[in-house]
């Protein structure tokens, strides 16, 4: 289940419901790690965490809503679970606006709160792994030679061999060798597969 | 009483009257001769019998009496003169050919003040004339100057209010003023030859003791007036009747300071009936007026746990969800195949302690909100504070507001009733935090206990909010003034008078960097021993 060494972070103010928390998610299987304010958390590099949050809306200092508003500036893409008191649902209505996975309910059922983890940390896993892959194609892609780039371009755009050799004003054997490369360089056969690719890693 | 003596005060400018008594009307002629002319009015009887009704009718100043007469001689004149007072005051000079000492002697126990030897000398006869006329001038001046001091002295004493009594040297009454007979219900005259102690300290029908003063104990202390010239003052005591009945008193013993008069103390006493009467219905007034004030402090203390819900909630929602966390933890621990005991143990443990934290938040809660029926009680200032804060942080929490407290350890105890000091520290940090929250400001409010200089103890609430408008800080005591869109006005109204009733200060200063300064204070003092004051009582 634990892929790609996700972590539950838990950001909880109140000392008792965060080790309890910790406790309850560890007993699940999860690794955790928890944090008593919005400022310690902070301290960690958010961009590069893998896993989910759950965080309390309600602390001292600098509460939920501005730690979620920070972390999205900071490019955290880490999925977030509210934990809202009663009477905090239009804050977490407006938490979920900005992009926050779910919200519970304090005191919350297990199971709820579970299950909204488990979806999070596929989410984060899935986003996770459509990054990784895009960030292959962009690799493969800036392996190829200005010239072979310029080729694949004309490729996609659906140009035909002699198309691209009149436009170049090489010899169509010539363009034949350059766009073998590219569909190598690339890892594919399939011209269909390649503008996928490319538009994957551009998205 | 009796009027001024008029007799007295004529006698006093007319032309001085000698009367000359002599069986011998030689003799007779040649007084006469001698004063005549002098400016003197000569009266002349040549028998004792003549001579008494003479003085009877004129009173002269002087008379001149021949001891040896036929009939009634001149020592027998002279007693009988002195035996009577309306005819007592003239002066008798005794004129006699008897020499001897013993008729002289006889002369004076008679009641003469001299004694002129015949034959005379005239010029003797009238040195000694016009000396004693001189003198008895003086006596009548003497005594009506002092009739006038008796009259003066009687009208002050039945004038007065007080009741006043003088004392003999064993402690009798032999005198008493109206208004002591009218405080006793009875005939001064009655009062005296009592015994001042016997008369009003011999009730023994004091039943609760309240009568400090008991027979032996005043007899004791009314001898030490008397002996040792030590005034008394006692400004709580009962005094009994001729009649039985018994009245509540204030009064003094005072020595007098000489040794041959027949006063020996003056004792001044007032029934205190009426001042105590007063001094109830004025803590009646105070009581009921404390019992308002108790009222609507506990329906503002309802009022404001209202208004608190939302916070209180959430602090109760805190340890129901760790429990919740906890127990499916310790169901894990119980299904799993090998148990934990050590970590199924802490657990419940655990699950335990936030048991306790919910029911004490509700137990804070509820003593918040209890009933005053509670009253005074010691309570260290560092106990207040920490309770103050413990309310304070929920609704800290619930505006997002930090608190921050300031609090000096060892602080001395305070006689107060605890749950309106909380209230009054509640209000006000509840107050910084709203203004702070109306305002979107974020930031801490401070509260601050430490000692105050020789003030007692300073509670301090420091916002960092808008602070107060200047035309408003004027009136931020006064009744159902407010700038809050949904407040009575009534908040720091009330905050006041349960300071004041508390012998604190309340007030308000603008911060030094924006925001508002709260404060008040606390007297340190400890609980009073009982409830009744001892006896006012000084010996000087």
């Amino acid at each position: 289940m634990n892929v790609m060494n996700q972590i539950v972070y838990v950001v909880e103010d109140d000392e008792a419901v965060r080790d309890s928390l910790l406790l309850l998610l560890r007993a699940e299987g999860y690794s955790t790690k928890g944090y008593s304010s919005a400022q310690s958390f902070l301290e960690e590099e958010v961009a590069d965490l893998n896993g989910c949050l759950v965080l309390d809306i309600r602390m001292p200092g600098m509460t939920g809503m501005e730690l979620h508003k920070k972390l999205l500036e900071l490019g955290c893409a880490l999925p977030v679970i509210f934990v809202t008191g009663h009477g905090d649902v239009a804050m977490a209505v407006e938490a979920m606006k900005l992009g926050a996975v779910d919200f519970v309910q304090k005191p919350y059922r297990e199971e709820d709160l579970l299950e909204k983890v488990k979806g999070a940390l596929a989410m984060d896993a899935e986003q996770k792994e459509a990054l990784r892959h895009k960030e292959k194609l962009r690799q493969k892609i800036e392996s190829l030679t200005p010239r072979e780039l310029e080729i694949m371009e004309m490729m996609i755009e659906g140009n035909a061999n002699k198309v691209i050799a009149i436009e170049l004003n090489i010899s169509q054997r010539t363009v034949e060798i350059h766009r073998s490369r590219v569909m190598q360089k690339m890892g594919t056969h399939s011209l269909a597969q390649l503008v996928q690719m490319v538009l994957a890693a551009r998205s | 009483m009796a009027t001024v003596d008029n007799k007295a005060v004529s006698k006093l400018s007319r032309q001085d009257q000698i009367l000359l008594v002599d069986d011998n009307p030689a003799n007779l002629k040649i007084l006469y001769e001698t004063l005549d002319g002098r400016g003197y009015k000569l009266l002349v009887a040549d028998s004792g019998e003549k001579a008494l009704s003479i003085v009877r009718k004129s009173h002269p100043d002087l008379i001149l009496l021949d001891v040896m007469m036929p009939g009634m001689d001149g020592f027998e004149v002279c007693r009988t003169l002195k035996q009577d007072p309306a005819t007592a005051s003239s002066s008798i000079i005794f004129l006699s050919a008897l020499d001897d000492t013993d008729s002289k002697v006889m002369g004076f126990d008679a009641g003469g003040v001299d004694y002129i030897s015949k034959p005379f000398q005239v010029k003797e006869v009238i040195a000694r004339v016009e000396t004693h006329l001189k003198i008895h001038r003086l006596e009548q001046q003497l005594e009506a100057r002092n009739r006038e001091l008796q009259i003066d002295k009687a009208s002050i004493l039945s004038a007065m209010s007080e009741g006043i009594y003088g004392l003999s040297r064993r402690g009798e009454i032999i005198f008493a003023n109206s208004a002591a007979g009218r405080m006793n219900a009875c005939d001064e005259d009655s009062l005296l030859g009592r015994s001042f102690v016997q008369l009003h300290f011999s009730q023994a029908e004091n039943p609760e003791g309240e009568n400090a003063f008991d027979l032996d104990r005043m007899t004791e202390r009314l001898q030490r007036v008397l002996s040792k010239n030590e005034a008394l003052r006692i400004g709580n005591a009962l005094f009994t009747r001729p009649d039985g009945s018994v009245y509540p008193v204030a009064f003094t013993v005072t020595p007098t300071a000489r040794d041959d008069h027949a006063t020996h103390a003056v004792v001044v006493f007032h029934d205190t009936t009426d001042e105590i009467k007063q001094a109830e219905e004025l803590e009646a007034a105070r009581q009921s007026a404390e019992a308002q004030r108790s009222q609507l402090a506990h329906i503002s203390r309802l009022s404001m746990m209202g208004e608190m819900a939302a916070g209180i909630a959430h602090e109760v929602n805190q340890p129901l969800t760790a429990i919740v966390n906890y127990i499916r933890v310790a169901n894990r621990i119980a299904k799993a195949e090998q148990l934990d005991k050590a970590l199924m143990d802490e657990t419940l443990k655990k699950i335990e302690s936030q048991c306790l934290r919910a029911s004490q938040v509700i137990q804070h809660i509820r003593d918040f909100v209890k009933k005053p029926l509670q009253g005074k009680e010691m309570l260290s200032a560092n106990t207040l504070a920490r309770d103050i804060l413990e309310l304070a942080e929920i609704e800290a929490k619930e505006h997002g507001i930090e608190l921050r407290a300031n609090i000096e350890p060892s602080l001395p105890e305070l006689y107060i009733e605890p749950v309106q000091v909380q209230q009054v520290a509640l209000n006000l940090l509840r107050n910084g935090m709203e203004a702070m929250g109306h305002a979107n400001m974020r930031g801490a409010v401070k509260f601050k206990v430490a000692q105050a200089n020789g003030k007692g103890i300073l509670f301090e609430v420091t916002d960092e909010g808008p602070g107060v408008a200047e035309e408003h800080q004027n009136n931020l005591f006064s009744p159902f003034f407010t700038t809050k869109k949904s407040g009575m006005g009534i908040g720091l109204t009330l905050c006041q008078s349960i300071i004041h009733s508390h012998g604190g200060e309340i007030g308000f200063r603008p911060g030094e960097s924006g925001g508002s300064t709260f404060y008040f204070t606390l007297p340190v003092r400890n609980k009073p021993v009982g409830k009744r004051d001892q006896p006012a009582e000084s010996a000087q």
